[in-house]
């Protein structure tokens, strides 16, 4: 991306969330976005998952410039290129966790065969093959974040975009989670963290600290 | 594919909310409901309209002060109410007049509600009266099953016999004994039974066989003095009917000592125009019976789009999440449009069920057959279609567009 920026209006006043950023994540990266509250990492984080768009600059994903496309387009991105992993989880209650996990299939267009299969590979790999017909009601946070997980996974995205995976979750569980985030880095995954610990920042190769919208330092460890 | 799947997503959140579908439902139901039990109820009556009604028999017409219905203003009404009535007189000069021009002709009068006492035995107070010459019974379509008719002597002396119709001697002979000459009482007075006429079956659901027949004369000077004929003519022939029609007007008029300026101050009712008449009422109930559906349908459609509405709210973060994995704007449209459909439809069915089978009861109630009334019930599913997709469409666009940032923002 390249002076990326994304202003708000807030009354009169212009709040400069993002300013003129300029970033590359490459295939396998496996980052951490850190920074303070309102150091612009959750907006930054919207636009890497094309969930919003910047006021100006160039944002291009796999060498299309999203910054340009309409919402359906990103609606089709997202649901190709991206996978979430939130902090508050975002399961669909009423559905059981094959169900949550074949939601971006369905999207996708996926027959219903293939797609059950494919999500309860899913969430097999996370560990939850005795699980799949489960609630999410009925589950722990740590397996409920693993069924999200295998819904970020389910489509074989691009980018797995993680807004404080942990920020919900014990100390031991956190470490269960990142352990997986590890595993699937391993695996070739791309996958991008937004988080405010220190020590979960640490499974990562490399940190990006954001501060007033602008970055900070961008090191490698 | 997506479209089942979609389909599948909105029953299933639909049942979610069980007790708000069903209240949601149920307002569409009671629009539907209405129209569709009105108009089945009358199209089963109308069904038995032309049978019913052709009981008057062919080639038979009646003069009468008033016609069969009155819609409109008070004006019209006053101006019906204001005619003299047909006196016996009037009628007789009739009579004379078309000596030769009709096969029968027949004077009738009657009242309502009277009842009628064989030694312990009572009939209900819903007998009619009915006032009549010896003409009456071979023009109205009945025949004489034991005894004898009024006679043209009973007539001349205003007698005191009676010919009962045959429910009336059902009710007051049940072992089947033979009523000629016995007496019985009506409204307390004494008539000698002359006969009894045989069964002719009803017609709109209302019995033709409560009644007794007293001479007209007798009528007239014992039961009600002022009231207004109803005279009966058969004419010669189907040929001839209408020139009987015009002949009868003609000579009514002289009776009437109408001048040639002056209007005609009587109706002639045919069968025709006794249809004609019913149609009238049936179309100011189908249409009123339309505006209110129309109405309640409408108050349903706000009923549905507020509650689509509340749908939309509460389940924001739900769309949030939906549009984070890739759902795009239009089967989020879709979804809930779709929501709104299957509330209004489900409540259109309903009601189109409750709605003919009240109605078909009702016609039940007239001795009419069954009826499905495919044009009402094709009409109402478009209709609950189109107010489902109507006032679901702005509930859907707001679901739609939903910002996703905002959608998943925690509260």
């Amino acid at each position: 991306m390249q002076s990326l920026c994304k202003f708000y209006e807030m009354g009169d006043q212009i709040v400069r969330a993002l300013d003129s950023i300029n970033l590359v994540f490459r295939l396998n990266d496996y980052t951490a976005i850190m920074g303070p509250s309102g150091s612009g990492k959750s907006t930054l984080m919207n636009i890497i998952g094309c969930l919003d768009t910047p006021t100006s600059g160039i944002y291009e994903l796999n060498g299309q410039n999203v910054a340009e496309v309409d919402d359906d387009e990103l609606a089709r991105i997202r649901n190709k290129e991206i996978g979430f992993v939130f902090q508050t989880f975002n399961l669909l209650p009423r559905l059981n966790c094959l169900r949550n996990v074949e939601l971006p299939l369905i999207y996708a267009g996926v027959e219903p065969e293939e797609r059950e299969q494919r999500a309860a590979e899913a969430l097999v790999k996370v560990g939850l093959g005795d699980r799949i017909t489960h609630k999410p009601s009925e589950l722990s946070g740590g397996q409920i974040q693993r069924v999200a997980i295998a819904r970020a996974l389910i489509n074989k995205p691009s980018i797995i975009l993680a807004d404080e995976p942990t920020g919900n979750l014990d100390t031991a569980t956190s470490h269960d989670i990142m352990d997986i985030f590890g595993a699937l880095s391993d695996a070739g995954n791309t996958i991008i963290l937004i988080t405010h610990e220190e020590d979960i920042a640490t499974y990562t190769r490399r940190v990006i600290r954001l501060r007033d919208g602008k970055i900070e330092s961008d090191t490698m460890q | 594919m997506l479209l089942r799947e979609t389909i599948t997503q909105a029953i299933y959140s639909l049942a979610i909310n069980k007790l708000r579908s069903w209240l949601t439902i149920m307002g569409v139901a009671v629009g539907v409901f209405s129209i569709i039990a009105v108009m089945t109820a009358l199209d089963a009556i109308d069904k038995s309209v032309e049978s019913g009604l052709t009981s008057l028999g062919a080639n038979t017409f009646q003069i009468q002060k008033n016609p069969a219905t009155t819609f409109g203003s008070g004006h019209s009404r006053n101006f019906y109410a204001n005619r003299k009535d047909i006196t016996y007189q009037q009628a007789l000069m009739f009579r004379k007049g078309m000596t030769g021009q009709a096969r029968t002709i027949g004077f009738i009068i009657s009242s309502m509600a009277n009842q009628a006492k064989f030694a312990n035995l009572t009939t209900n107070p819903d007998v009619t009266i009915t006032g009549g010459d010896e003409n009456f019974s071979a023009s109205s379509g009945y025949t004489v099953a034991s005894g004898r008719n009024l006679s043209e002597g009973d007539i001349r002396s205003a007698r005191n016999t009676v010919v009962l119709g045959s429910e009336v001697a059902a009710t007051l002979f049940p072992s089947g004994e033979n009523p000629q000459n016995k007496l019985i009482k009506i409204n307390g007075e004494v008539y000698t039974i002359a006969g009894v006429l045989n069964k002719k079956g009803a017609a709109f659901g209302q019995s033709q066989d409560n009644f007794v027949l007293i001479p007209i004369t007798r009528y007239l000077s014992h039961i009600n003095e002022k009231s207004s004929l109803s005279i009966t003519i058969e004419a010669l022939s189907r040929k001839d009917y209408p020139l009987a029609i015009d002949r009868a007007i003609g000579t009514m008029r002289l009776a009437r000592g109408l001048t040639v300026k002056d209007p005609n101050d009587f109706e002639i009712r045919t069968n025709e125009s006794l249809i004609d008449s019913f149609r009238d009422i049936q179309q100011a109930i189908g249409t009123g019976a339309f505006i209110i559906s129309f109405m309640a349908l409408l108050t349903a459609g706000v009923g549905i789009m507020n509650i689509m509405l509340v749908s939309v709210t509460e389940r924001t973060r739900e769309i949030g999440i939906r549009k984070s994995i890739g759902a795009p704007r239009g089967i989020i449209l879709l979804q809930f449009l779709l929501e709104s459909l299957f509330l209004s439809l489900a409540g259109g069915l309903i009601g189109i069920t409750i709605g003919i089978l009240i109605g078909n009861v009702v016609a039940l109630q007239f001795n009419l057959p069954p009826i499905f009334p495919w044009l009402w019930v094709t009409v109402s599913l478009f209709v609950c279609s189109g107010i489902g997709m109507i006032f679901g469409l702005f509930p859907a666009w707001k679901a739609a567009n939903l910002n996703p940032v905002e959608a998943l923002r925690p509260k």
